[in-house]
């Protein structure tokens, strides 16, 4: 062979004919090929598509919750103690700004200002903040602000202008124990609501959940339910488009009505002023609650932005506790105004009320000297409550012993904790010899002794303010065991009232009794005889002082009236009720070491009744004397308007007011 | 056919014959394709021709010019300049690791200053042509089996090697497989074949295990369990087999892929572009698109055999080989059937690297078909 290759026919056509073989292989296994890729494109598009779409969709489309507005919360006249304000916000994600975040931030502060100090904080947010998560850069934007970086927004890439809502406490302090307020979300607070239904909200960087009052205890109805917003999101989770048609609404919190005024909540807040202290005022009639203050207050604003180390500690660190309820949290003996309970008590136990004791500011019992505040000489039941005499009601108590004494006061409430609705009530203390024995293993025996202290409403027991407003009440009323109510209305379903409260077992002469030498305290020569007159005219205020010692006089050097450290001085009460002769509304006021009751707590139970018979029109019609017919210019203008001639168009309405809820 | 202007000597060699001899239908076809590629490359920039489309269509046209001038070239001048072609193409490719440019973590590029080039591309044109110029000179039994076919075996191995090394897998392998489909089409034993497919069966293992870089390895590791990383090396299958099922019958509609309009897709408008083709048209633009494939490729196969110079048979069925692994290997990567390995689409994907190998391809294919009677006679290349 040479090296030429022959290429000899047969040859030719020997490569020609396994190239053609090879070829139509080739061809064959390219048509292999394409059948084999289509069968594979069967599959997945035609039997698995509707897996692969669903994945697709999940790719595609993401909702963004919306949170829903929080009920609102509304006085007994539809005013709002807590809604929601629109606030407006920037939003920064360090993603979007290709992490120029110093950069952004000087362009942000080109149109609105950023301090020094909130913008070091910003750039650690940033740091803290994952690279997606949007941080809030400014918040609560005027409109004017807020107006103007929308308008510069195309130079302020990658900043987002959001409008969301906020909680706001429209009476501050007024209500800030009853109601509340909410704060962040913490991690025990995600432990409690592990339960519950909507726990993406929970986390939403929004959401506010209720720490305190009725922001708390009905938090869940409050909150509502979140609605989703459905959004195309690209690769890198970022918002392409809006679907508005597959957005999902969200729905409102319950709005809830409680039964307090706040023209009465605002005025007992006037009228302890620096004070501390706490006011109930109960319709006695059903039981509702019209007013419920603790003083001093705090703004409930502050903490729903997260109230701030100086503020919180200054709240914390103060003698007067504004952060308590002492309505319902603290407890305290209630002096003399327990008076009421063993002179019903001893009435109830066949006591003659025409038994008169002498009191010579001094008596002598048991191998010691006890005291009364003055000589009040010779008196009889009726007397020693309107004078408050402690020597009377010290021979008084011992004539019953403290098992009669307690059955009664529990009658009244006294030592109960109640169905309010909100979180805090302390039951205090009504002793008797049972409690002695369970309590004291050393000394479970009841001294005689002991009982003359319980008598003038002091030793063991001790109460909270809400306990003596509901005695208050139930003497007003007379006949009937109500119970007090704060929340009138959830969502518009109404809460329960007192159509079934059982009937107080007393004798009615009995209470009538009592009644009558409560009105004795605020006339003639009773202990609250000037400071608890209304000036109302006719409409006049039973009542009943109390002054209760915080502090042992002998070993801890208490101190009677406003002299010396305030911490020692004793704590103010006065319950009363009004109009004395057909009473609709009673109450309590507890002046914490705010010296005599009649000289601390009278007065603000006056001022604080006032405006509360003022805002019930029956009352008012009687106060405000229709003017005279010109036809008759001789009517007797001293006569009660009642059923006569026709009164002013705003009295005119003839409803029975045992609801005057316009709800 | 009736060719008789083409079978007489004189008359053949004329411009206008020679043009009514091109394969129309072949290059329609393939305007088609390229047609296709556009529209989606419009459509996943978001209705736009910017950035993709626009340079696109234009590159095509100025490929599909080169292609007619290429078919009137003598496929003589073709077999003249084989070993040329390769033996620059092989220079080209060892002076890679010396003077080369890295991009995306490779060593592939030459920098030209007037021209950036790819010395592997040029590869794939001139293996082609080098190898069936080799065997040009074979006789079957030869081709069939013996020692000579140890040279076309260095001539695929080498600069397969040097490509690997660069590292650039997918390309070493499309030269690899390119250069065995010239080896089989030209009569190799099939029994070797059979051992030399088994071979790598069992070689395939301890290559992944050893020889691979890190990268490739995961790869595919990936491809063989993808659900294990779905949002990390998995992520390109994942989304890839989410864009094609989604597409279902008739796909989402034109622009409406929300796989590849969102970016959930990588590298939609390159490697994965036959995904983005699926999702919008669904099986059925599937299915049509893969037919035209099929088309090119069976017209090509026929043009091959049609030739009556063996350098032109192979030469044309050599080119049509790498353009159909191209097309398989993309089809099955994006099917989740295949690694993902950095093989494009020819002709739907962006990229003008392999749209011009692929149309210097179909001019030498079309050359073969307008010079099919035209005798090579000469195992030294002369032109006549």
């Amino acid at each position: 062979m040479s090296s030429e290759p022959h290429i000899f026919f047969n040859e030719v056509n020997e490569r020609q004919g396994v190239f053609h073989r090879r070829a139509l292989m080739a061809g064959g296994l390219t048509a292999l090929g394409v059948l084999g890729l289509s069968g594979r494109l069967m599959e997945l598009q035609l039997v698995e598509n509707n897996r692969y779409k669903l994945l697709s969709a999940s790719n595609q489309y993401n909702y963004r919750l919306v949170p829903p507005p929080r009920g609102r919360v509304l006085d007994r006249n539809g005013v709002e103690l807590a809604s929601n304000r629109p606030t407006f916000r920037l939003l920064v994600s360090r993603d979007e700004v290709g992490g120029n975040v110093d950069e952004t931030l000087d362009e942000v502060s080109k149109v609105i200002s950023i301090p020094a100090d909130k913008r070091k904080q910003l750039i650690r947010d940033f740091t803290q903040a994952g690279r997606y998560v949007p941080v809030v850069v400014a918040e609560d934007l005027s409109w004017d602000e807020f107006a103007r970086v929308n308008a510069r927004l195309p130079e302020l890439p990658g900043v987002t202008p959001d409008m969301g809502e906020v909680r706001v406490y429209n009476f501050g302090g007024a209500f800030a124990h009853v109601v509340g307020y909410v704060s962040k979300v913490s991690e025990t607070d995600l432990q409690h609501a592990a339960e519950d239904e909507d726990q993406l909200l929970l986390h939403h960087p929004g959401f506010r959940i209720g720490k305190q009052g009725v922001e708390k205890s009905l938090d869940v109805m409050l909150r509502g339910k979140s609605g989703g917003q459905k959004v195309e999101v690209d690769a890198r989770g970022r918002v392409v488009h809006k679907d508005p048609g597959g957005d999902v609404k969200p729905t409102a919190g319950k709005d809830v009505v409680l039964t307090l005024d706040a023209d009465i909540q605002n005025r007992a807040l006037e009228v302890f002023g620096e004070e501390s202290g706490a006011a109930v005022v109960m319709d006695c009639r059903n039981g509702d609650v019209l007013c419920m203050l603790s003083a001093p207050s705090f703004d409930p604003n502050s903490f729903v932005k997260g109230v701030g180390g100086k503020e919180y500690a200054a709240l914390t660190g103060y003698d007067h506790k504004p952060l308590f309820n002492k309505a319902l949290t603290a407890t305290y003996p209630p002096g003399s105004t327990f008076k009421t309970m063993v002179a019903l008590a001893a009435l109830e136990n066949g006591y003659d009320p025409n038994i008169v004791h002498v009191c010579n500011r001094a008596w002598p019992w048991g191998g010691r000297v006890w005291h009364c505040d003055e000589s009040h000489g010779a008196q009889n039941l009726h007397g020693a409550i309107a004078t408050s005499c402690d020597i009377y009601f010290y021979q008084c108590a011992l004539s019953l012993g403290p098992n009669k004494i307690a059955a009664v006061a529990r009658e009244f409430g006294l030592g109960e904790i109640f169905d309010l609705g909100i979180p805090g009530q302390k039951p205090g203390l009504v002793p008797d010899t049972d409690y002695k024995k369970r309590t004291f293993k050393k000394d479970p025996v009841w001294h005689p002794g002991e009982t003359p202290s319980m008598g003038i409403g002091q030793g063991y027991l001790h109460l909270n303010p809400m306990q003596l407003a509901v005695q208050a009440a139930r003497l007003a009323n007379g006949n009937k065991a109500i119970q007090p109510r704060l929340i009138h209305s959830i969502g518009g379903v109404l809460q329960p009232r007192n159509e079934t409260a059982p009937d107080l077992p007393f004798k009615r002469e009995n209470i009538d009794f009592v009644r009558s030498a409560m009105a004795a305290v605020t006339s003639g020569n009773g202990t609250a005889a000037r400071v608890a007159n209304l000036g109302l005219g006719s409409i006049l205020m039973a009542g009943k002082t109390g002054t209760a010692q915080g502090r042992n006089y002998a070993g801890g050097r208490g101190v009677h009236g406003t002299n010396g450290a305030w911490e020692l001085r004793d704590h103010a009460w006065f319950i009363a009720f009004a109009p004395s002769d057909n009473p609709r509304y009673a109450l309590s006021v507890l002046v914490e070491h705010g010296g005599f009751g009649a000289g601390a707590a009278a007065p603000r139970a006056r001022e604080i009744m006032r405006v509360t018979l003022l805002k019930d029109p029956e009352i008012r019609a009687m106060i405000e004397k229709p003017l005279p017919m010109p036809a008759f210019p001789q009517t007797d203008p001293n006569s009660p308007a009642e059923g006569a001639a026709p009164p002013l168009p705003t009295d005119a309405n003839g409803n029975p007011v045992a609801d005057p809820m316009p709800l | 056919m009736t060719a008789s202007a083409l079978t007489r000597p004189g008359e053949r060699d004329r411009l206008v014959i020679k043009i009514g001899q091109i394969d129309w239908t072949f290059c329609f076809l393939v305007c088609l394709i390229a047609g296709m590629g556009g529209l989606m490359l419009y459509s996943i920039a978001k209705a736009s021709w910017e950035p993709w489309a626009m340079k696109h269509m234009t590159r095509f046209g100025l490929c599909m010019a080169l292609l007619l001038v290429l078919a009137l070239v003598d496929v003589r001048v073709w077999f003249a300049s084989a070993y040329p072609v390769y033996a620059v193409a092989f220079l080209l490719l060892l002076a890679v690791p010396f003077v080369g440019e890295v991009s995306l973590g490779a060593r592939r590029w030459l920098n030209l200053h007037f021209v950036r080039i790819q010395p592997s591309e040029i590869m794939k044109i001139g293996l082609v042509l080098a190898l069936a110029r080799f065997y040009h000179g074979l006789s079957a039994a030869e081709a069939k089996l013996s020692w000579k076919l140890l040279v076309p075996a260095a001539m695929i191995l080498v600069p397969v090697g040097l490509v690997a090394k660069q590292p650039d897998l997918g390309t070493a392998i499309l030269l690899a497989a390119t250069g065995g489909a010239v080896m089989i089409l030209a009569g190799l034993s099939m029994r070797l074949v059979a051992v030399g497919g088994l071979g790598a069966v069992v070689a395939v293992p301890p290559f992944v295990l050893f020889v691979m870089h890190g990268y490739q390895r995961d790869r595919i590791l990936t491809f063989l369990h993808p659900e294990q990383n779905p949002s990390g090396a998995g992520y390109h299958i994942l989304q890839s087999k989410i864009a094609l099922g989604s597409g279902g019958l008739l796909g989402k509609g034109f622009g409406l892929g929300s796989q590849s309009q969102l970016n959930f897709l990588p590298e939609k408008h390159t490697d994965f572009i036959f995904a983005t083709l699926a999702e919008e048209f669904g099986f059925v633009g599937c299915f049509t698109i893969l037919a035209l494939f099929a088309a090119v490729i069976l017209i090509a196969l026929r043009t091959a055999s049609l030739s009556h110079s063996h350098f032109g048979r192979l030469a044309a069925s050599g080119v049509i080989s790498t353009f159909a692994l191209y097309v398989f290997i993309n089809a099955a990567m994006v099917m989740g059937l295949a690694p993902v390995v950095g093989v494009p689409m020819p002709l739907l994907s962006y990229g003008g690297t392999v749209m011009i190998t692929v149309m210097v391809g179909f001019g030498l294919i079309q050359s073969v078909r307008v010079h099919r009677y035209t005798e090579v006679t000469s195992g030294k290349g002369a032109l006549v």
